[in-house]
């Protein structure tokens, strides 16, 4: 079957969408492969991206840990997150197929900006869909896509956050499929987009494994990666999955506690479930209604988790964790005062979950934290803890 | 009534079919049993019966409103179920089922199909099923007697409306426009297309849905050659503005199925060719 990983994945979506997906998966097939494509790509990662991105051996953040810990630098390409690395690879994607416009949906509002950063390049329109909520808790990001000339469309449906968002997406895709695409910003949704992104993300852990190989030799015992679709994870796990001695640690976003209402670990709490296109992982109540996710981090506000990270996580190859909202909070302050880098909120949760749990990574050791953005969008609710107010 | 006959007794008359598409629970059960009461007793030859989801992403806004407040309310899918028993056995009209596929997937497929059977339903429609992924539900429906009603739409191929045709049963649902349901001033020239097209590839009845809310819009369906129409979106934005009472808002809505179902029945109907 198409799309799938295990039970996770398929096409579960309208009629009206298919042949928009039919279309998709053709010009993956065969425009993604072609030699012209991936040189137009490959620049446009190198001179606009700023890629590759340093591999960085974080000493003073090592000390603390107690073994060796890498950042892989996602925080340096443009935009502050790895979520240019995927936009770049669909928005050339869409110029090619003839398409003049993309849309797509956006929390914290890093992959809205690498959206319309792309678009520009590639000379196309973008709409992007917000909830309410997030367009209040994102204000900076909001800003910058503005002035880059993105059409922002406030999704007030629902509880005003990316599950409502991605939902209105999908609904604007389907009346206007023939010259848009739909830009999804992470390995969820129906098939092919799980792959599509995987596949523009896998950079990430191409060049991590051949840096790491040549600072130390041979392979980290770990790798870290926080996510809710999982995006930045898949692409620094995709080069290891087949390698047994690697162990692989996703960090979903724990909430408050881990209660109803309180969190977003729908590898805690969820089930498998048909949500925005496929079988996922997904918060959702004994009825199948889906429930809504909460965390500090609106990156990782969504109540599924992509098929492929579900899958890996069900069949034991990447081990689910969570960190709590209080534990991000105090990672960012050890970030800040070990090493001068301020985290965003999302990638905070792979370095807590690492200093929370230092008896699991041996002195030994030498890790990869897949460091995925900066923090300048969570300035505000940062400072707010920091100093209080 | 059978659903089969229903449509064949109604293509027999030369008469169009009208389908009144609403989700349970809306503002609550009480209003639902008496707003399909009225739908019945003013024309309507079939119930679309919507058990509502969270997150309903092939229905327009006002249906995601209704969604919303029927589960705010406490609707489930038992409550849903059990109210359909007692609407079915009362009213002789088809009820047909429609809710997104993670109600069945969560609940198995089986189970849920043998539930609503035994409540009366003669089909169901989930409209984020499309035929790729429909093997498990086409085969329990098989297995069980109800009729999984498959959906095309403006966009799909003639490949697909092939495969779509010859795995349909009951009906075939055709999606007036590209997007979401919600009721819609004018119809495209495409949706007619789309009902000849489909009806060149199949005998099987055809009804038309998405955006109806015009006595000439179901005219010009069913004189394209379509079966029936169904309307949705229509009927709740009628009692949605008055949700406080929304009996006040009943015999409006009984005024809007009279005028639809009179679009149904205008016009003659093309001669039953197939």
């Amino acid at each position: 079957m198409k799309g799938r990983y295990g039970r996770f994945g398929g096409q579960y979506v309208s009629e009206m969408l298919m042949p928009a997906l039919q279309e998709l998966e053709e010009a993956y097939e065969k425009i993604v492969p072609d030699p012209g494509f991936k040189k137009e790509y490959q620049r446009l990662l190198k001179d606009y991206a700023g890629r590759p991105t340093p591999m960085y051996h974080a000493e003073r953040l090592s000390q603390e840990v107690g073994c060796r810990v890498y950042l892989k630098r996602e925080d340096l390409v443009c935009g502050g997150s790895h979520k240019l690395n995927n936009t770049l690879g669909q928005a050339l994607l869409a110029k090619r197929m003839g398409k003049r416009r993309v849309i797509t949906e956006t929390a914290a509002g890093q992959h809205g900006l690498a959206t319309i950063m792309a678009a520009k390049v590639c000379g196309l329109d973008a709409e992007i869909f917000m909830g309410v909520k997030d367009i209040k808790r994102q204000a900076s990001n909001v800003k910058k896509m503005k002035l880059l000339g993105a059409q922002i469309t406030p999704v007030e449906i629902g509880s005003g956050v990316l599950k409502d968002a991605v939902s209105d997406t999908l609904r604007e895709w389907a009346s206007c499929s023939q010259d848009t695409l739909y830009l999804m910003g992470s390995t969820v949704g129906p098939h092919p987009f799980p792959a599509l992104v995987g596949e523009f993300q896998s950079v990430i852990g191409r060049e991590a494994r051949s840096q790491f190989q040549e600072r130390e030799g041979g392979l980290p015992d770990a790798v870290i990666a926080a996510g809710s679709g999982g995006s930045n994870a898949l692409g620094a796990f995709r080069a290891f999955l087949d390698e047994d001695d690697v162990r692989l640690y996703f960090v979903e976003g724990g909430g408050e506690t881990l209660g109803a209402g309180n969190s977003a670990a729908a590898f805690q709490l969820g089930s498998p479930g048909v949500i925005h296109g496929a079988v996922m992982q997904v918060l959702q109540d004994m009825n199948g209604q889906i429930m809504p996710s909460r965390t500090r981090s609106a990156g990782l506000n969504y109540p599924a988790r992509g098929p492929e990270i579900s899958h890996l996580c069900e069949i034991g190859r990447v081990k689910a964790c969570y960190a709590f909202d209080g534990e991000v909070f105090e990672a960012v302050e050890t970030m800040c005062r070990t090493e001068g880098l301020v985290p965003a909120l999302e990638t905070a949760h792979a370095v807590a979950y690492v200093l929370n749990h230092r008896v699991e990574f041996s002195g030994d050791e030498a890790i990869i934290i897949n460091y995925s953005g900066r923090g300048d969008k969570d300035m505000e609710a940062i400072m707010r803890h920091v100093y209080g107010s | 009534m059978d659903l089969e006959e229903t449509l064949l007794g109604l293509r027999r008359r030369r008469e169009g079919a009208l389908m009144p598409h609403v989700y349970y629970g809306d503002p609550d059960a009480h209003f639902s049993h008496r707003l399909i009461e009225t739908l019945a007793g003013s024309g309507a030859d079939l119930i679309e019966f919507g058990i509502p989801f969270s997150d309903p992403t092939a229905d327009g806004p006002t249906f995601q409103a209704a969604c919303e407040r029927a589960l705010r309310n406490g609707t489930t899918p038992s409550s849903c179920i059990t109210g359909m028993k007692e609407l079915s056995k009362d009213l002789g009209v088809p009820f047909i089922v429609t809710t997104y596929y993670n109600i069945p997937y969560v609940a198995g497929v089986g189970a849920f199909l043998r539930e609503i059977k035994a409540a009366g339903a003669q089909g169901i429609i989930v409209p984020n099923l499309p035929i790729e992924e429909a093997g498990p539900l086409l085969e329990e429906g098989e297995r069980q007697g109800i009729h999984v009603i498959l959906l095309v739409a403006p966009t799909t191929t003639e490949e697909r409306l092939r495969k779509i045709a010859e795995m349909a049963s009951g009906f075939i649902y055709v999606m007036n426009f590209e997007g979401v349901t919600g009721a819609r001033d004018s119809l495209r020239d495409s949706t007619l297309r789309l009902v000849r097209r489909v009806r060149r590839h199949t005998g099987i009845p055809v009804l038309a849905g998405f955006g109806i809310s015009r006595r000439e819009q179901a005219e010009a369906l069913v004189s394209a050659g379509a079966d029936g129409v169904i309307a949705g979106s229509v009927f709740t934005k009628i009692y949605e503005a008055r949700l406080d009472d929304p009996t006040e808002a009943l015999p409006e809505v009984a005024e809007m199925v009279r005028e639809l179902k009179l679009g149904c029945v205008k016009k003659q109907r093309p001669s039953p060719s197939v």
